[in-house]
């Protein structure tokens, strides 16, 4: 196929390109290099654009009681994680094979689930969980990123399971295989990169939330993006803790993108960030 | 029959776990929505003496109405401006160049930031004593109003964080639209003599209009999601002037403990949110029927 002459990457056309990312990621870098700056260089005017990087924000975090908050994360964004993937997986399977009527409504009833506002499912969550002694654990924030993320896992992984052929399955039981056998032997080791790109999407939302955690926790289960927050206060605003706080906490997310950036777009539709 | 029943069986927890996490909380929102709970009363949870007394309230509420008129406002600017600005990215990046391939990854960071990163990274941006936007006023001799409070640019500063988050969102979405349009559409066009702007206009434009608008509605319903952004920049204010709907309830169930009425406002809210998901759906069908 001959190249268009429309659409060249001309010089125009990339120095256009390189000057709109900068400008779109100035916000973002402004950030990063904060995190480097002592709290004299962040309040100097004009901002010393030249200076001499310090890990000293990132040392004060890492004996703060931030360190507990990001393993807090860690926690209930891999254990929600996994449990979404062991509930959702055989379901997105069943959903692709099942051929009865009501699959369809039964698919969208599943994604709206994911589609609602999260104030809807604080206000109850809270109540509950005060009631039996959720609040503020890591066990309450595991059950409410596993129930947002198994819509999700549903939806991710059912076109997965559609392009691997039925003959293949029927072939096996005709041979006398059992249908778990031919789940967990045949199938599910066609669809692993489909399974590892779905629990980078679920690990990200689970990292990424805010409302939930602000919420449902105080203390002990608090997460990251909270305890970021909590940097602000009236005594003062901490910048260089804020801005090394917050760069810790995007540093898994931009490594995962990467990683999964073509199964972004279904991952974002089939749902959306949680605020 | 065995394989019917595994299929039975590979469904059913994960049924049962969405029946109890988001069918038992929606129905237990709306029977809270009918009682005037607080966490202050006892008994209020279960006094069910006047149950529309919270939506017979709602309409005379004036921040109730001032929240969903913000949030009509927010929405409707923060979706025109990603739609417009996304196409515009998404025609500037479709060329085809290992460079520009790399680059488009990095176009994508806004939207995969974890939201209170972006609220912290525009909470710097609008802070008058450390921002670089202050600093280059400064410079120019440009004297800025304080952004985030004031009552003339609180909602424009959320709708330009909002905006800078989601762009990638609406970028992503067009760009895929546009790698589907094959290059003999314009070169016929071209041969034809029609110029680059006829050429957008009558080709490219009627190509990509169903996608303008699928991912506009999509950044519609996510709209409601702003929370991070305006709890960190402006909680609301100054006054109620950027109070959204999904902010007001969270105010009244989580500041002043009006979890009853809170609650009747969220019932409203996801209303409203359903209602357009399923105008989407119902476009989305309409378009597989004519394609």
């Amino acid at each position: 196929m001959s190249e268009s002459s429309l659409r060249k990457a001309t010089p125009g056309r990339l120095v256009a390109i390189t000057v709109t990312l900068l400008i779109l990621l100035s916000p973002f870098l402004w950030l990063l290099q904060m995190s480097f700056k002592t709290n004299d260089e962040i309040l100097q005017f004009p901002p010393p654009l030249i200076f001499t990087p310090t890990l000293q924000n990132y040392i004060s975090l890492w004996h703060s009681a931030f360190s507990a908050s990001f393993v807090n994360s860690l926690l209930s964004a891999s254990l929600s994680t996994t449990l979404a993937l062991l509930f959702g997986v055989p379901a997105a399977y069943a959903l692709s094979r099942w051929a009865g009527r009501g699959k369809h409504a039964l698919s969208f009833a599943i994604l709206v689930t994911r589609m609602a506002p999260p104030i809807a499912f604080t206000i109850p969550f809270f109540l509950f969980y005060r009631w039996i002694g959720l609040l503020d654990t890591i066990t309450g924030l595991v059950l409410v990123y596993t129930s947002f993320n198994l819509p999700l896992v549903i939806w991710m992984m059912q076109p997965f399971f559609d392009t691997i052929p039925v003959s293949l399955e029927e072939a096996a039981l005709v041979d006398g295989a059992r249908t778990r056998t031919v789940f967990t032997k045949i199938v599910l080791p066609m669809v692993t990169p489909g399974i590892a790109a779905t629990a980078i999407l679920c690990f990200l939302y689970a990292w990424n939330d805010f409302f939930f955690a602000l919420i449902l926790t105080r203390t002990n289960a608090r997460t990251a993006p909270v305890a970021v927050v909590n940097f602000m206060n009236y005594e003062g605003w901490e910048w260089g803790k804020i801005a090394a706080g917050g760069s810790l906490v995007m540093a898994p997310v931009l490594i995962f993108s990467l990683a999964v950036r073509r199964y972004l777009v279904s991952g974002l539709t089939a749902g959306a960030v949680k605020g | 029959m065995e394989r019917r029943r595994f299929i039975a069986f590979a469904l059913t927890p994960s049924l049962i776990v969405l029946f109890a996490v988001a069918v038992l909380p929606a129905i237990y929102l709306i029977v809270t929505s009918l009682t005037p709970f607080q966490l202050t009363t006892p008994g209020s949870a279960t006094d069910f003496s006047e149950p529309l007394r919270n939506y017979r309230l709602l309409p005379g509420d004036p921040r109730f109405v001032n929240s969903l008129a913000v949030q009509a406002k927010l929405s409707v600017a923060s979706v025109l401006f990603q739609v417009l600005l996304g196409m515009l990215l998404a025609l500037l990046l479709n060329v085809p160049s290992r460079f520009v391939e790399f680059a488009r990854t990095f176009f994508l960071i806004p939207m995969v930031l974890p939201p209170i990163v972006v609220a912290v990274i525009w909470k710097l941006i609008y802070a008058p004593d450390i921002s670089p936007l202050y600093y280059a006023a400064q410079a120019l001799h440009v004297t800025l109003p304080a952004l985030t409070s004031s009552v003339d640019f609180a909602l424009t500063s959320i709708v330009i964080a909002d905006t800078w988050e989601w762009t990638p969102f609406t970028f992503l979405m067009v760009l895929a639209a546009l790698q589907t349009i094959p290059d003999e559409y314009s070169e016929a066009a071209l041969v034809d003599g029609a110029n680059k702007l006829q050429i957008f206009w009558y080709v490219t434009l009627p190509f990509i209009t169903p996608i303008l608008v699928i991912s506009g509605m999509f950044r519609l319903i996510d709209s409601v999601k702003a929370f991070p952004l305006i709890f960190l920049l402006t909680g609301g204010g100054p006054g109620t002037v950027t109070e959204v709907t999904n902010y007001y309830a969270y105010l009244l169930a989580f500041d002043t403990n009006e979890i009853g009425y809170s609650s009747a406002v969220t019932v409203v809210m996801l209303l409203l949110v359903c209602g357009i998901s399923l105008g989407l759906v119902w476009m989305g069908r309409r378009k597989e029927a004519l394609a």
